[in-house]
């Protein structure tokens, strides 16, 4: 018999309670439902007799390290004895939602905001359930609470006196929870802010982590899918069923009904993901996936494209184009007479403009889902990023309360985004409902790549006159581009007279603290029919481009150093200044750089959504010569990320988030033509690879504040901090993601040393001209 | 006609198409989870198991190139996690999501094997495997600790 996997089958039915789901890595010893005799301290912690504990999880594990993190912080102030707890994903209670703006709280991974969202949450309960184990030792040994303290699972009395979590369990449980128990100064922290090694690496690196696409459950059947290529498409006519249906393994062909991809409308922020009246897919089941894809790859199937069937880049671009060239857009910022001064100073305008296609999430695991729907009720595991917005769209679209949809959360392998959208759920579901049994569905990398929910489209196009000195006096920039709020979020949208405008669009524009005495920041939506959703930086990766480089361009026709210039302007932010200055430092910026090595340097501060957290980074980019070519060298990144929970998982976070940024940067693009999408694979949408890989120097900055959110916050500066080492190199200007290849061309020829900083080859002049005081 | 073969040392046996991807016939028949799906034309390496042990991309093998060889998967890789390359990924922590690393260890293990001191060049021209988690930072730093820890 071959060595089959100890831990495999899921059975559904032995889940247990509703609190605490199957463990993320499946060990067949915690597989089944809770032990009767392990007591439940607060809605996150359990004791088992035996002193383990385990420590629930809200936040679905995405790579972003929410599996380690979290937890330390329940067990630091808990003093639990970190090497024996384990960590148990939870879900269906209040305590486990949060929210990112003003709404309803939901339970939810994204926008970097599960630490900063959790933090005194779980130090409270952390907190409490000490408080309690305390008092119950100290009611079994008949003294005063105060005179004990606890450690490391164990409470401790006055005479050196032990008893552990385990033995106290029972009596602790009893015991009512202090509201506002007294938390640890952080001089005692033991646990937050040690880099300590993560506990889903050994999972992870064995083969045993249990990812959407490895469940198994009994009679599940398996499902792959072809979907009509244009968004409005619809199938016309399936020419072979009932061939298909004799073949191997084969039990259904089953047509999907398409979905409103995304389609969210106040007041729920949940994708709804409705029906539509059409059949947009169609999948074959079988017992096994290979027999489905066989059988799939066979089925002849026609769509046709629907209203929007002859959509493509041509056209999205002219849209672009001309919102960019509108006479207005939506004012989302407007500050002194920015319209004035730049027609006063028409002569002296500095405009430049830019165009970046949407880009697709591509999460190295596929999108998939397993889905059970009986007797009107539904079961789901697999790779779900939001807990509540699943739920929420299973429960409207099958017609049942949502508290009968009962939700197993695996690893992600990855998301970034993509799988809040439950499409690839409903589509399981309807699978099953049609065949009477547990489906999953596992979309091809293909299907992955053409329906997917992309970041959108932006173009920018901005504006600028300098004062005397060479700095900004007057800035309209204007993004343009599929307004992502506008398509899923309307609740977000912020209202003016003029009309709504998305803050995902400008973001890194007009939430800055660069100085600026006339600034006018606008939007205009160019609505498209193509799925966009929420994808790692959401619009700063657009705007921040725009943004930094347009900086860089002032700086360096104003003939004044980079680092310099943006010091100047950020003079009165001391976090700005700081994380600027160590980037710089770092780099060595004030010394020439070594021969056939450029820099550039970019600053943003990622603000959280609801402005709930503020994250400051800057960078400076290496490029060096290799060969006939310049490449990515290393990368210099100073944070300020507020207390850091786990520095290696912060760190993680820096290097991996510098490396995504850089396929955006120098890969990515959707095209689009005949109403969908070109791309299909990694050929044609090609990720980073590790020759490609700069070395990342990290700098983390001590803070007194508490966590800010991280997963996104360095990926936007990457793109102009890289374009602005290409200026100093070549002199050319890139406004457009990715950047075109020849870029990075560059002959290996002696004598011309470009200078640093300013511009390299000529000085191209400003007016220079001294502006009336307005 | 079976394709008899081994995995893990273990004899196996596949009754259906010849030309079913070997992923496949690990992943569904025998119930091995840990090699991954990611592309299904053998670019990400997600699918990386060892054949007679060197490295194969095992989404576009089809199970008849297995026939009486020695297949190798994640599991098999050793005993108790303990293979130098995952000893040095777990010391480094590298994985994130962790989707890609099975087939980034089982490539990492069949470099060391036929390069014990790789140099940084070795490892950027034998290493192709994707990541889209960009964990390249410590995959690299881990193949030189495991070729220490050897």
């Amino acid at each position: 018999m071959p060595a089959v996997s100890r831990r495999f089958l899921l059975a559904g039915a032995a889940l247990g309670a509703a609190s605490l789901l199957v463990p993320i890595a499946m060990r067949p010893a915690r597989a089944a439902a809770r032990d009767a005799a392990d007591y439940e301290i607060t809605d996150w912690i359990v004791i088992a007799p035996n002193g383990e504990v385990t420590l629930g999880l809200s936040q679905p594990e995405v790579g972003q390290g929410s599996y380690t993190a979290l937890p330390q912080i329940l067990a630091d102030e808990l003093d639990a004895d970190w090497a024996r707890v384990k960590v148990r994903f939870v879900t269906g209670r209040e305590a486990y939602k949060i929210a990112f703006r003003q709404e309803p709280p939901v339970q939810k991974e994204g926008a970097s905001m599960s630490t900063t969202a959790l933090y005194e949450r779980l130090r409270t309960a952390g907190a409490a359930a000490r408080d309690v184990l305390v008092r119950a030792a100290a009611q079994r040994w008949k003294i005063d609470p105060a005179r004990c303290r606890s450690e490391n699972g164990k409470v401790i009395g006055p005479r050196g006196q032990t008893l552990s979590y385990g033995e106290l369990g029972a009596a602790a449980a009893r015991l009512p929870l202090a509201a506002a128990p007294a938390l640890k100064d952080k001089s005692r922290f033991r646990l937050i802010g040690k880099p300590l090694p993560r506990l889903d690496t050994p999972a992870k690196c064995n083969g045993s982590a249990l990812f959407g696409i490895d469940v198994a459950v009994p009679g599940m059947l398996n499902a792959a899918i072809r979907t009509a290529r244009s968004f409005t498409g619809q199938v016309t006519a399936i020419k072979n069923e009932a061939d298909i249906r004799k073949m191997p393994g084969v039990h259904a062909v089953v047509k999907i009904a398409a979905l409103a991809i995304a389609n969210e409308d106040a007041p729920s922020q949940h994708p709804r993901v409705p029906h539509l009246p059409r059949h947009n897919a169609v999948c074959v089941v079988a017992d096994q996936f290979w027999q489905a894809q066989r059988a799939l790859a066979a089925l002849e199937v026609e769509f046709d494209g629907g209203p929007s069937g002859d959509l493509s880049s041509g056209r999205i671009d002219a849209m672009l184009n001309a919102a960019l060239d509108a006479e207005h857009g939506v004012a989302a910022l407007t500050r002194g007479r920015p319209r004035e001064i730049l027609r006063e100073r028409a002569g002296a305008v500095i405009e430049r403009r830019f165009v970046l296609p949407h880009i697709a999430h591509a999460p190295l695991e596929p999108v998939n889902a397993t889905a059970s729907y009986r007797d009107g009720k539904v079961e789901i595991w697999g790779p779900i990023q939001s807990v509540t917005a699943c739920q929420e769209a299973v429960a409207h679209a099958v017609g049942c309360a949502v508290d009968d949809v009962k939700l197993n959360v695996t690893f992600l392998g990855g998301s970034f985004g993509r799988k809040i959208v439950p499409d690839y759920v409903l589509q399981a579901v309807q699978a099953s409902k049609a065949v009477g049994r547990p489906v999953k569905l596992i979309r091809s990398r293909e299907e992955d790549m053409q329906h997917d929910v992309y970041r959108p489209n932006a173009g920018g196009r901005l504006r600028a006159v300098l004062d005397a000195a060479g700095y900004p006096l007057a800035i309209h920039a204007r993004v343009a581009g599929q307004s992502l709020f506008g398509a899923v979020r309307k609740s977000w949208l912020d209202h003016t007279p003029e009309g709504d405008w998305d803050e995902s669009m400008v973001d890194g524009i007009y939430n800055q603290s660069y100085r600026l005495p006339h600034f006018l920041v606008e939007t205009v939506d160019t609505p498209l029919p193509i799925p966009v959703y929420f994808m790692r930086s959401v619009g700063s990766t657009a705007a921040v481009f725009f943004w930094e480089s347009f900086i860089s361009e002032l700086a360096q026709r104003a003939g004044i150093d980079q680092y310099a210039y943006r010091r100047n302007l950020l003079a009165d932010d001391a976090l700005a200044l700081r994380v600027l200055d160590a980037a710089a430092q770092a780099a060595g910026w004030s010394a020439p750089a070594p021969a056939g090595t450029f820099r550039g340097i970019a600053y943003n501060c990622y603000v959280g959504r609801g402005r709930r957290f503020k994250t400051y980074v800057a960078q400076v980019v290496e490029l060096a010569r290799a060969g006939g070519r310049l490449a990515v060298k290393r990368v210099f990144c100073a944070v300020d990320p507020g207390l850091a929970v786990n520095p290696n998982t912060l760190e993680a976070q820096i290097q991996g988030g510098i490396g995504f940024a850089l396929t955006n940067t120098l890969k990515s693009a959707i095209t689009f033509s005949n109403g969908g999408v070109d791309q299909n694979n990694f050929f044609d949408y090609p990720l980073l690879r590790i020759d490609e890989m700069p070395e990342i120097v990290p700098i983390v900055l001590a803070s007194d504040r508490p966590p800010q959110g991280f997963g996104e916050v360095v990926l936007a500066p990457v793109a102009p901090a890289v374009a602005q080492a290409l200026l100093h190199a070549t002199g050319r200007r890139l406004d457009v993601m990715p950047f075109p290849d020849d870029a990075f061309r560059i002959a290996d020829s002696p004598g011309r040393r470009p200078r640093e900083s300013g511009d390299p080859y000529s000085r191209v002049g400003w007016a220079g001209t001294t502006v009336a005081a307005s | 006609m079976p394709v008899k073969f081994f995995v893990n040392g273990a004899p196996a046996e596949f009754d259906g198409p010849e030309e079913v991807p070997l992923l496949w016939v690990v992943r569904e028949h025998l119930r091995l989870t840990g090699s991954k799906f990611g592309c299904g034309i053998g670019v990400c390496g997600a699918c990386t198991m060892h054949l007679d042990g060197a490295a194969v991309r095992t989404c576009v093998m089809p199970v008849m190139m297995a026939q009486g060889r020695q297949v190798t998967t994640i599991e098999g890789l050793s005993r108790d996690g303990n293979h130098p390359v995952q000893k040095a990924w777990t010391q480094l922590d590298v994985p994130q999501c962790g989707y890609c690393q099975s087939g980034m260890i089982m490539a990492a293990a069949d470099l060391l094997r036929r390069q014990p001191a790789p140099s940084d060049g070795d490892i950027d021209r034998a290493m192709t495997n994707l990541c889209r988690c960009a964990t390249y930072a410590r995959i690299r730093a881990a193949i030189h600790l495991a070729a220490k820890l050897r």
